[in-house]
């Protein structure tokens, strides 16, 4: 039997094909917390991937669905600020998983395969789960954030287009929850004018936890980046391939646009 | 299910290690195989004694069940090693090494020590560097503002042993020199 990924390594991942196992699998883990959204078919997203990379230069044009990937997730671990989700790259590596298994059951099901069949599944099963583990590290980071950030994140609009629907959807369940919690154990037999929970006093830090943006990070220059303004007012520009740290806010936009990475 | 408290502050060397195998090396194999679609690309075919190139995890999967040979990559040798550690030695910048050599050098000696010419004197030698580099960065402290501070030509391991002391360092500074940095922030 002819192995099923001899040939097939730029056959077209069916698009809608994620969209609807999510759809009918609400409950299952791997696919209940990165929904898409509605008409979000698989070309568009496609055309959205290399509209974005022809700014990146052409190493970043060459990175594959799983650098890419990795690249997100390694800032995603060091941003203190949540950052844009990236629903359509996860949709296309889970298909890429699910693809994979399928064809090593196929395969084990099979009798008649031959050793060097048994050699390759193990590879491709091992390669499955090093996939896997970053997804699954990339979406707990997230969670991380959205629980902890929780009751500023619902709070305000500008960050909710930066989750997917169900992160949202958790983000606001979480803070109901936590509110619930406090007014039942504690704050309900306090004098009225101190049960609030956004209180803003002078000279303390703020009630609600927010990320901190100027909490340092070390980014590294994917392409000659424009300048970027300094907390003392001067202004640098990042060579390619140039290290430097600095805080968060200084190089936010530079990575919001793929032109800088955190490591 | 977020993410465990010890993996919030940082990222940690094994998982640096993970995403450094995803680098290829070249690999000579002792056993055939066709070419094969992976989620990362396609590698193969592996046609002994053809050189090919396959992702680091690959490589040390077939060599732990001795099913090829590494070819290690050009700046992991004595001689190359040995004109680093002068270099480190002698100037006070660092010197530019492959961006993921530390886990890149550590996995291959512990899975393939025998595919290297004298692993135990490239050991010492990347011990030696990484003890020149590790002054250096010390030193860089120095130089800490709440600005900026380059850190050219550090490997990822190396940032991330000096990161949790740095980012401190650097916060502190952020919250003395309060102001300038919020009419930053305002204006950004």
């Amino acid at each position: 039997m002819a192995a099923p990924w001899d040939d097939d390594f730029d056959a077209p991942i069916a698009g809608p094909s994620f969209i609807d196992r999510v759809r009918n699998a609400p409950d299952d883990d791997d696919g209940g917390d990165f929904a898409m959204h509605d008409g979000d078919d698989f070309e568009t997203a496609r055309g959205r991937v290399g509209g974005g990379l022809s700014v990146m230069g052409q190493d970043v044009a060459e990175e594959t669905p799983f650098q890419q990937l990795i690249r997100h997730w390694m800032n995603e671990r060091h941003a203190p600020d949540i950052l844009p989700g990236q629903e359509m790259l996860l949709g296309r590596i889970l298909d890429h998983v699910r693809k994979q298994s399928n064809d090593v059951e196929l395969l084990r099901a099979d009798p008649d395969s031959s050793e060097e069949e048994h050699f390759r599944i193990m590879l491709v099963q091992t390669e499955v789960e090093r996939v896997k583990f970053i997804v699954r590290s990339y979406i707990r980071t997230r969670l991380h954030k959205i629980e902890k950030y929780a009751r500023y994140i619902s709070s305000a609009p500008d960050v909710h287009e930066r989750l997917s629907k169900a992160e949202l959807e958790h983000a606001r369940r979480y803070s109901r929850l936590v509110e619930y919690h406090f007014k039942q154990s504690v704050l309900q037999s306090l004098p009225e004018q101190q049960q609030s929970l956004d209180e803003e006093v002078a000279f303390m830090p703020p009630m609600v936890a927010k990320p901190d943006k100027k909490r340092p990070v070390v980014a590294r220059a994917l392409v000659d980046c424009p300048p970027m303004r300094l907390p003392d007012g001067t202004s640098t520009e990042m060579k390619k391939g140039q290290i430097s740290m600095t805080p968060y806010y200084v190089v936010e936009h530079l990575l919001l646009r793929g032109e800088v990475e955190l490591v | 299910m977020a993410l465990p408290p010890s993996l919030r502050t940082s990222i940690t060397p094994p998982e640096l290690e993970l995403v450094a195998s995803e680098q290829l090396v070249e690999i000579v194999p002792l056993v055939s195989m066709e070419r094969t679609a992976f989620i990362s690309g396609a590698y193969g075919p592996l046609r002994p004694p053809t050189k090919c190139k396959v992702p680091l995890w690959m490589a040390s999967n077939l060599k732990l069940k001795k099913k090829c040979h590494i070819v290690p990559p050009v700046w992991l040798n004595t001689d190359f090693l040995q004109e680093r550690l002068t270099e480190e030695t002698t100037s006070p910048s660092f010197s530019e090494m492959p961006f993921r050599f530390a886990e890149l050098a550590k996995t291959l000696l512990d899975v393939a020590p025998d595919d290297l010419q004298n692993p135990e004197r490239i050991r010492s030698l990347l011990k030696d560097i990484r003890e020149a580099r590790q002054a250096k960065s010390r030193e860089g402290l120095a130089k800490l503002d709440h600005n900026e501070l380059l850190l050219n030509n550090l490997c990822a391991m190396e940032i991330n042993e000096i990161r949790p002391f740095f980012v401190r360092g650097m916060d502190v500074l952020t919250k003395l020199t309060r102001e300038p940095g919020q009419d930053a922030m305002d204006q950004t």
